[in-house]
Formats: C-alpha cells, sequence, structure tokens
C-alpha cells in the first residue's frame, strides 16, 4: 500500500514537534491553536501536503489540550475552549491537587479526541457521497445555511451577520476570475489599486494578521500586565492522581464528547461553546453535582472531553463540503490550497491516501498528546512563566515569513497581514465577530459563483426554493437556525443572571 | 397565473457586467445592515465614540499608549525597511535576517517592564539567535523564499 510509505519517523515526529508546540501555545494565555497553527504554517511549505498536514493536525491538538494548564494553574484559559475548565480545576489547584486536576484533563481530553477522530472517519466520507450530488443551487445554500449557523449563535446575531456579510465583501475585491467563468474585471477597488489587489487579498495573510498580529496588538494595548496578580500554583506535592477518578464518568465522557464533536461540526460556533454546553449538561444531568464549580472532577471530565472532541468535528464539514468548522480549520484550508488541493465533497474520493494519513495523524496526534503531557506536565506547567516580551515579537517575526511566501515573495503580502492586524483590532474594539468574518472571506467567492452561476442555467430566483427536496430541506434548516436564535434571545432576556 | 407571477423573478445577467452583479447584491445587504445598526444601537454610538477618542487620547481607561504605538510603528517600520532592503539583497533573506534582528530586540525593549543588565543581555542574545535560526532552518534548509 502506497499510504504505508508515508508512515515515516519523519511522519510521526513531526506529529510529535506539533503536539508539543502548540501544547506549549496553548498554554501561554492568549495565544491560541489558531495561532500556533498560523505561525507555523510556513515550516509546511518545505514538507509535502501529507507532512505538512501531520504537523498542522497535531499543532491543532496540541493548542487545545495545552489551553488546560493555565486554567487550572493561574485560573485564566489558555484558549477559549478551556473556559469552564477554570471553573473546577483552578479549587482543585488551590487545594493542592493540580498535577490531579491536570492529569484528569488529559485523559478526557485524549478519550475526546479519539472519540470524535472515530466520528471524523465514519461521518466525513458518508456526507462528502452525498454533498457530490449537489448542484450549484445547493452549494450555495449550504454556504447560506453555513453563514446563517454561525451568525445566529453570535453573542450578537446583527453583529454576527454584518461581520459574515463584510467577509464575503472582503472576498470579492479583485478580479472576476475567467477560470470561474467571470469577465476577468476587477471591482470594489480604485483604478490604482489594481497592481495590488487583482487577485484580491490572500487568504492566509488576513488569517496570520487577524489571529497573530492582532492578538499582539491587543495584549500590548494591555501593557502586558500579569492579569492574575499572582504567580501560577506548584505542582509539588498534594493528591496523586488515579485512573479510577474516571469510574462512574463514562456517561459524561461519551456526553460530553458528542457534544464537542457536534458543536465542531456546526460551522464557526467555537470550542467555548462546546465545554460550556457540555459542562452545563453535566451539571444538568448528573446524579450529584452538588460540588460542580468547587473543583469536582466531573466538571474537568466534561469541559476537556468536550473542547478536545471539537477537533475531528470541526475537520467533518471542512473534509466534506469545504466548509470550515472553526478558525483553526479555517487556517487548514489555506494549507491544502498552498498545496495545490482542493478541499470539498471530491476531496476524500480523490486523495484517499492523504484521507487515511490524516485520520492516522489525528489519532497519533491524541496519543502523542497523552504521552507528552501526562508525563512531562511538571516541565509544561512552567510554560506559562515565559515572558511575552520573548515571545510576542518572534510571533510577528515568524507571521512575516508565513504572509511572505504563500505566493513565492509578494511584500505587499505582507503589507495584507498589517492592514489586516489593525483590522482585527479595531473589529475587536466594535464588536464585529471575527469567526463569521473569516468564514464569510473563505466561502465568499464560491458563493458568488455558485450564486450566479445558479442564476445563469435557470434564469429565475424561484430555482433556489424549487430546484430540489434537498434545496427545500436546506431552506427549512435555515429557518430553524434563525428561529433557534431568536428563541435563545427570547429566553436570555428573561434569564440573564442565570446565562451570565 | 402562476408562470406570470414566477416571471417576476426572472432575472438575467449581462457577461460584461456580471463582475459587478453579486458585489452589488453583497454591497447593498451591507448598507442595510449597517443602517439596522445604527438605528438599533444610536443611542451607544455617540457615547461609545466619544469614550473611544478620550481612550486614545489618553484622558480616559488604561491604555498603553507607548507599547500600542510603538507596536505598530516598529511593525511598520520593520515591514518597509524590510522591503527597501531586499532590493540591495534579493533573493538571499539577508533583508529579513538584518531587520529581524534588529525588531525583535527593539520590540522586546519596548515590552519589558524593568530593564536589569542581565535582561538586556537576554534580550540581545534572543535578537540575533532566534531570527539567525529561523533564517537558516527556513531560508537555508527548507529554501523557503524570504524577503
Amino acid at each position: 500500500m502506497d499510504i504505508l510509505s508515508h508512515l515515516t519517523p519523519m511522519f510521526f515526529g513531526l506529529i510529535a514537534a506539533g503536539t508539543l508546540i502548540g501544547i506549549i501555545f496553548g498554554a501561554i494565555p492568549g495565544m491560541t491553536a489558531t495561532m500556533a497553527v498560523a505561525v507555523c504554517l510556513p515550516l509546511t511549505y518545505a514538507f509535502g501536503l501529507e507532512n505538512g498536514i501531520a504537523l498542522l493536525l497535531g499543532l491543532y491538538v496540541g493548542g487545545i489540550s495545552g489551553g488546560m494548564v493555565p486554567a487550572v494553574l493561574i485560573n485564566i484559559p489558555g484558549t477559549p475552549s478551556s473556559i469552564t475548565t477554570t471553573f473546577d480545576g483552578y479549587p482543585m489547584a488551590k487545594r493542592g491537587e493540580g498535577e490531579r486536576a491536570l492529569k484528569i484533563g488529559i485523559v478526557a481530553s485524549v478519550f475526546g479526541g479519539l472519540f470524535s477522530a472515530a466520528v471524523l472517519f465514519f461521518f466525513a466520507p458518508v456526507l462528502a457521497d452525498f454533498a457530490i450530488k449537489f448542484s450549484y443551487v445547493e452549494k450555495f445554500l449550504i454556504i447560506l445555511l453555513a453563514l446563517t449557523v454561525i451568525a445566529s449563535l453570535c453573542s450578537n446575531m446583527l453583529m454576527g451577520v454584518f461581520s459574515g456579510v463584510l467577509g464575503v465583501w472582503l472576498s470579492l475585491i479583485g478580479t472576476y476570475s475567467i477560470t470561474e467563468g467571470g469577465n476577468g474585471e476587477t471591482r470594489l477597488m480604485f483604478d490604482f489599486m489594481e497592481y495590488y489587489l487583482i487577485d484580491g487579498f490572500s487568504l492566509l495573510p488576513v488569517l496570520i494578521g487577524i489571529f497573530g498580529l492582532t492578538t499582539v496588538l491587543l495584549d500590548a494595548e494591555k501593557g502586558f500586565k500579569d492579569e492574575t496578580g499572582q504567580g501560577p500554583i506548584s505542582l509539588k506535592g498534594g493528591a496523586k492522581f488515579k485512573f479510577n477518578v474516571f469510574k462512574g464518568q463514562l456517561l459524561n465522557l461519551v456526553r460530553s464528547s458528542s457534544i464537542g464533536t457536534f458543536v465542531g461540526i456546526l460551522p464557526g460556533v467555537g470550542g467555548s461553546a462546546a465545554s460550556v454546553l457540555a459542562y452545563s449538561q453535566e451539571k444538568n444531568f448528573s446524579r450529584d453535582s452538588s460540588q460542580m464549580g468547587k473543583g469536582a472532577p466531573q466538571g474537568i471530565v466534561s469541559s476537556e472531553s468536550s473542547n478536545n472532541a471539537l477537533t475531528g468535528g470541526a475537520l467533518v464539514p471542512l473534509l466534506s463540503l469545504g466548509i470550515p468548522g472553526d478558525s483553526t480549520t479555517a487556517i487548514l484550508i489555506g494549507a491544502f490550497t498552498l498545496q495545490g488541493i482542493q478541499v470539498g465533497p471530491l476531496f476524500i474520493g480523490n486523495n484517499i491516501d492523504t484521507w487515511y494519513l490524516m485520520i492516522i495523524a489525528l489519532l497519533a496526534a491524541n496519543v502523542l498528546m497523552f504521552g507528552i503531557m501526562y508525563f512531562a506536565i511538571r516541565h509544561i506547567a512552567k510554560v506559562i512563566e515565559v515572558p511575552k516580551y520573548i515571545l510576542y515579537p518572534l510571533i510577528i517575526m515568524m507571521c512575516v515569513v508565513g504572509a511572505y511566501a504563500i505566493n513565492y515573495g509578494i511584500m505587499f503580502d505582507v503589507w495584507t497581514l498589517l492592514i489586516f492586524g489593525i483590522f482585527g483590532w479595531v473589529a475587536h474594539k466594535i464588536g464585529l465577530e471575527t469567526v463569521p468574518l473569516i468564514i464569510g472571506f473563505i466561502l465568499g467567492k464560491s458563493a458568488e459563483v455558485y450564486f450566479v452561476k445558479s442564476i445563469e442555467s435557470y434564469g429565475n430566483l424561484s430555482i433556489f426554493f424549487t430546484k430540489s427536496p434537498i434545496a427545500m430541506f436546506l431552506w427549512v434548516l435555515i429557518a430553524i437556525s434563525l428561529a433557534f436564535a431568536i428563541y435563545l434571545r427570547l429566553r436570555n432576556r428573561r434569564q440573564p443572571t442565570v446565562e451570565s | 397565473m402562476e408562470s406570470q407571477w414566477l416571471s417576476l423573478l426572472d432575472v438575467s445577467i449581462d457577461f460584461d457586467q456580471s463582475h459587478l452583479f453579486f458585489p452589488r447584491i453583497v454591497t447593498w445587504i451591507l448598507v442595510i445592515l449597517l443602517a439596522m445598526i445604527v438605528i438599533t444601537r444610536y443611542r451607544l454610538l455617540v457615547p461609545g465614540l466619544k469614550r473611544a477618542g478620550r481612550v486614545l487620547a489618553g484622558r480616559e481607561g488604561e491604555f498603553d499608549h507607548k507599547r500600542f504605538f510603538g507596536t505598530l510603528a516598529l511593525t511598520t517600520a520593520y515591514f518597509y525597511l524590510m522591503s527597501v532592503l531586499s532590493d540591495v539583497f534579493p533573493n538571499t533573506g539577508y533583508s529579513f535576517l538584518i531587520m529581524s534582528v534588529v525588531f525583535v530586540f527593539l520590540l522586546s525593549l519596548l515590552y519589558v517592564e524593568h530593564l536589569t543588565r542581565r535582561l538586556f543581555v537576554i534580550l540581545v542574545l534572543n535578537a540575533l539567535i532566534a531570527p539567525a535560526l529561523a533564517w537558516y532552518v527556513l531560508a537555508q534548509l527548507f529554501r523557503i523564499t524570504l524577503p
């Protein structure tokens, strides 16, 4: 089998390196898995697709897992998806059970990660086979559904919709490509911009700017103050971890992992939603939830299994529909494009070896994450003390490499990084939602092609409603997502204190 | 009768103007959404803008002007000078290497709260070693294009 020739020490070495770097990024508050993938993307230019993907998946899994370290030790989630880990992890650490809390989180994480990899393996090909039958109309409606779901789950729906549409608008800047059936004319720019923007803004400099430089600017504005006001809690001493803490936790593990995977499949819904949902379900349905929030292992189990389950879930829409499940998988789209591969319904069928290697890489990343974190947690915990005055200049430097190398040496891509870094900071300040904006940006050009081709083929707008039962079903899903959003708004208005 | 109603939804796209068809729709949606945001939040808008102005001017709130605008200025200068220097050393990555050493050192210096002699040496070593390592691994080993 050809696949075996790719399973080299280099392949597994890159997964291990990616996982370790990801853990370090995740463990530093303010630095996320998305940032890890964005910053390390240039390293994949030199590797082939399979080795590059191995590194990026390691970074993804490691980045999500590493977020638990500061969540437990300093009460600040390293990544947004570790928010609920602070509820029980920090109280446990305060009473001298920091190492135990982290090891509970590590085991729960590996369970969630492996669970979601299995779902990805069995579910993505089925969804892709189904999506192959889609015409331009259904493909456009899928994008519309994705943007609706993302926007409806934002904290402010109107801003979410606006952000998504703004992302689409930004993606349309440039030439209406002849290869896509366009007329080769430029739009949405002045004549003097044509030299720079003939092909529009490149995806990766935009992503690297928003997720890399923006983070640095947000921290620079705060002056790099120590948000905790105290040092991290020591891991020495305290109660020892034993696996029997998971006795009676199987239902919690499976339920939380299922929630994490499902939330991952929904495009654009972040890991924090997964962990909050899983945590609240455990609180509602467990026999005894009285200790949750005061240092109960079951809280860490639900939080960490759900946020790691997000990894496989978010890859499902990416690999079967070409729609990223979250901000990190949005960057993975860029990595695929870089290697000349288009993700979508045909991806798995046309790249079967790559598909199997991705599953192997995801499984290996989870196992390696467990090995690295379980046995070296005391050393990893020290990472949170690495000063940002050392790290952030290096991050900007790596952002430059990523932006410049993407199109083999275009300086305008580096300026794009700066433009979108500042734009991301402004967006953060005025309440724009980054994830809908990015996903709108990624899907905008495809949405245009599918929309225009549908109209050119049928000449009537009614085709979007009447083309097929699938089209009608997609409209029903769009209506449900909007209705659900409105229901949530009304419920939150009635119970503001509970939600807060 | 039904076909008459359906004919209201007929659309034809002029190929010469097809590049503007979808962007115009998106622009209109954007304008309408912006108007809705302004209408629904106009009470918050003006005080919010005023407060932002006061914060940026340093009259209110906690905003580290030195580090924020210093980051922007240093990053802009880093990109600009790297671009200029890359004409002097084309396709070698030297421009990236030289400017990164300077940039990493200056930005670290900007971010440090209390500078000691020992810390100064650490910053110098970091600024020399990290860009040199990145340049060697990326440009020399992996043959990645650098400015």
